[in-house]
């Protein structure tokens, strides 16, 4: 069975159908990145509960389908632009950055790239800088170029190590200069905004497999939690050599990222069999005795 | 302050026993530096941290230090804790009990608390100061679905049965039937059995069967002191199913009852009742044996 790690995408927003299709296709660990919601936040108990759930809820609800869950915690560049909040979440975040499974502080970088959002993305790589953690960069959907220029100009200029970099969502545009400047750079399969799998073929045709992460940034919009495994067979069918698809849908992820000593191989090759005391059951996602559902869809519910 | 420093040390010689020397000594040091100086962030980047240097391995408790345990927070029962729940409780009994300032800093734990923390926290209720001003704390733990959080406060803990009151214990029985935990590692079930309880539990088995689906024998336990013709019907209907485990629980049910016609069943089963009267059957026994199904 191939193992993948899809090392971006928000399961908060996926179904436990999801769950049990990325489980069947061989994703063992993901790492989801503290983001938006979709519409903006206006109480910083807001945010303290979102975080509470990455590290808490998520993660279980995670474990019960066999995957391991890692997340990123950050303020991001969106939210940013609310100063008096963004204030109040940066007081929140020590509270968050020091939990297990917390692998880095992200997505942060910017959106709009106004003050506001380059305010807060220097005072985060301190703070990434304080606690040794990796930065994932979230780099803009609008003005792509020179945001992504931008966001590693700062970040040197903060005295961050590009090794403790993965610079996210490149294109054909972005990948030169990421990859030569010693960034890892990652690669969001996202139909219609982002990346789609043949031009990451291609892409990895063209630059090889160093440094390179492919992930989903599946969210509550039309994307895709199997990109990572779809991906990496479009990669088998058009000749990639195997080892190049090991690493940039498993081993590049999981070296950049481990980096944080909050993420181990060990987790999921390792992972005690589900036991008594951590079983769903009762008032939650799975009901008692119920197993994960791996076939497609029944036409009777299980009692 | 004297029990706090009596509890530290008794849960040190686990660590101590366990764990590596870096460990010990990033523990020591951030114990005095939580003692000294009493400022939360430190205190709550320890609490964190801890998951760092110690592992998730249980601590092996003896007899005597479980009894010892139980002397000591009249009731506490660490025996299924782990080596990180113990170093993060040791961080905890550091902080200064200053009511109010105490209360900022454990409130935030609990509310930031990632699923071991808040573990770590609720298992620690018994010995941790202000215990009454922590009841709603407590039970609002209780609605959790994380079971390993839900536990922490209904197994092998002493608090429940010291503060909630009758109805949020039945709340937590009944949660705990309903996630087929452990009844027999809830502390006091017995004691705190009562007559609500008990017609909750006999409802609660009367929706399963109409369900077609299965109850925990563990469940006859809470009916005990009450069983009359309409609890020893629900007794019959369990030992008909045909399930060794439910006819052994009912048959222990109504040996311990002290009504006629419940005492008069037990005669039927001459074989459980004498497992019962060697030990070879008891509730502890049932709900081992359910759990090793499950």
């Amino acid at each position: 069975m191939e193992m993948y790690i899809d090392p971006h995408i928000h399961v908060v927003s996926r179904t436990t159908d999801d769950y049990e299709a990325m489980r069947k296709a061989g994703i063992v660990a993901v790492i989801e990145p503290a983001f938006w919601l979709g519409q903006p936040r206006t109480e910083v108990g807001s945010f303290k509960d979102y975080f509470s759930t990455l590290v808490g809820w998520e993660r279980f609800r995670a474990s019960q389908f066999g995957i391991i869950h890692y997340c990123t915690m950050g303020l991001n560049s969106k939210e940013a632009n609310n100063v008096a909040l963004a204030e109040q979440v940066m007081e929140l975040l020590p509270l968050y950055v020091g939990k297990e499974g917390v692998v880095a502080i992200g997505e942060i970088g910017y959106d709009d790239q106004t003050e506001a959002e380059d305010r807060f993305y220097r005072l985060q790589l301190e703070l990434a800088k304080d606690v040794n953690l990796p930065v994932l960069i979230h780099t803009p959907h609008r003005d792509k170029k020179k945001g992504t220029t931008r966001s590693m100009d700062v970040s040197e200029e903060h005295g961050l190590d590009p090794k403790m970099v993965i610079v996210d969502h490149n294109n054909e545009e972005t990948v030169k200069e990421v990859l030569d400047r010693g960034y890892w750079a990652g690669f969001t399969i996202y139909p219609h905004t982002k990346m789609g799998s043949d031009r990451m073929v291609e892409i990895v045709k063209q630059y090889g497999p160093e440094r390179i992460i492919v992930n989903s940034a599946a969210d509550w919009g039309i994307s895709d939690p199997l990109a990572v495994p779809k991906t990496a067979a479009l990669m088998r069918k058009m000749g990639i050599p195997e080892e190049h698809i090991r690493m940039v849908t498993y081993r590049n992820a999981l070296t950049a990222f481990s980096q944080s000593g909050q993420m181990d191989e060990q987790d999921w090759l390792n992972a005690k069999p589900v036991d008594q005391t951590r079983k769903l059951s009762g008032n939650s996602v799975l009901r008692g005795g119920q197993t994960p559902r791996v076939e497609g869809n029944h036409d009777t519910i299980e009692n | 302050m004297e029990t706090q420093k009596t509890l530290t040390s008794f849960l040190y010689q686990f660590l101590e026993n366990s764990s590596e020397k870096p460990a010990l000594d990033w523990l020591n040091l951030q114990a005095e530096k939580i003692h000294s100086d009493g400022t939360p962030t430190k205190f709550f980047l320890a609490f964190s941290q801890a998951s760092r240097y110690f592992k998730k391995l249980p601590i092996n408790l003896s007899v005597d230090q479980k009894q010892k345990a139980s002397e000591l927070g009249a009731g506490f029962d660490p025996a299924h804790w782990d080596l990180l729940q113990t170093a993060r409780t040791i961080l905890l009994l550091q902080f200064p009990q200053e009511k109010k300032a105490w209360f900022g800093a454990i409130n935030q734990l609990f509310e930031t608390g990632d699923m071991h923390e808040q573990q770590a926290l609720y298992s620690a209720l018994p010995i941790l100061p202000f215990s009454e001003d922590l009841l709603p704390r407590a039970i609002d733990g209780c609605r959790t679905n994380m079971t390993v959080i839900f536990d922490s406060i209904a197994l092998n803990n002493p608090f429940p049965f010291k503060y909630f009151p009758e109805a949020n214990w039945n709340q937590m029985v009944l949660k705990a039937v309903f996630m087929q935990r452990p009844l027999y590692r809830v502390q006091g079930l017995e004691e705190r059995r009562n007559l609500p309880l008990a017609n909750i539990a006999s409802d609660f088995a009367h929706e399963r069967w109409a369900a077609g689906r299965p109850v925990m024998a563990e469940i006859w336990r809470l009916v005990v002191p009450f069983i009359n013709e309409k609890f020893l019907d629900d007794l019959k209907k369990a030992i008909g199913l045909e399930d060794l485990l439910q006819i052994k629980a009912a048959v222990l049910a109504c040996t311990e009852s002290d009504f006629v016609p419940a005492k008069k069943l037990v005669s039927n089963y001459p074989e459980i009742k004498k497992e019962i009267e060697s030990g070879a059957v008891s509730w502890g026994k049932i709900g081992i044996e359910f759990q090793n199904r499950v």
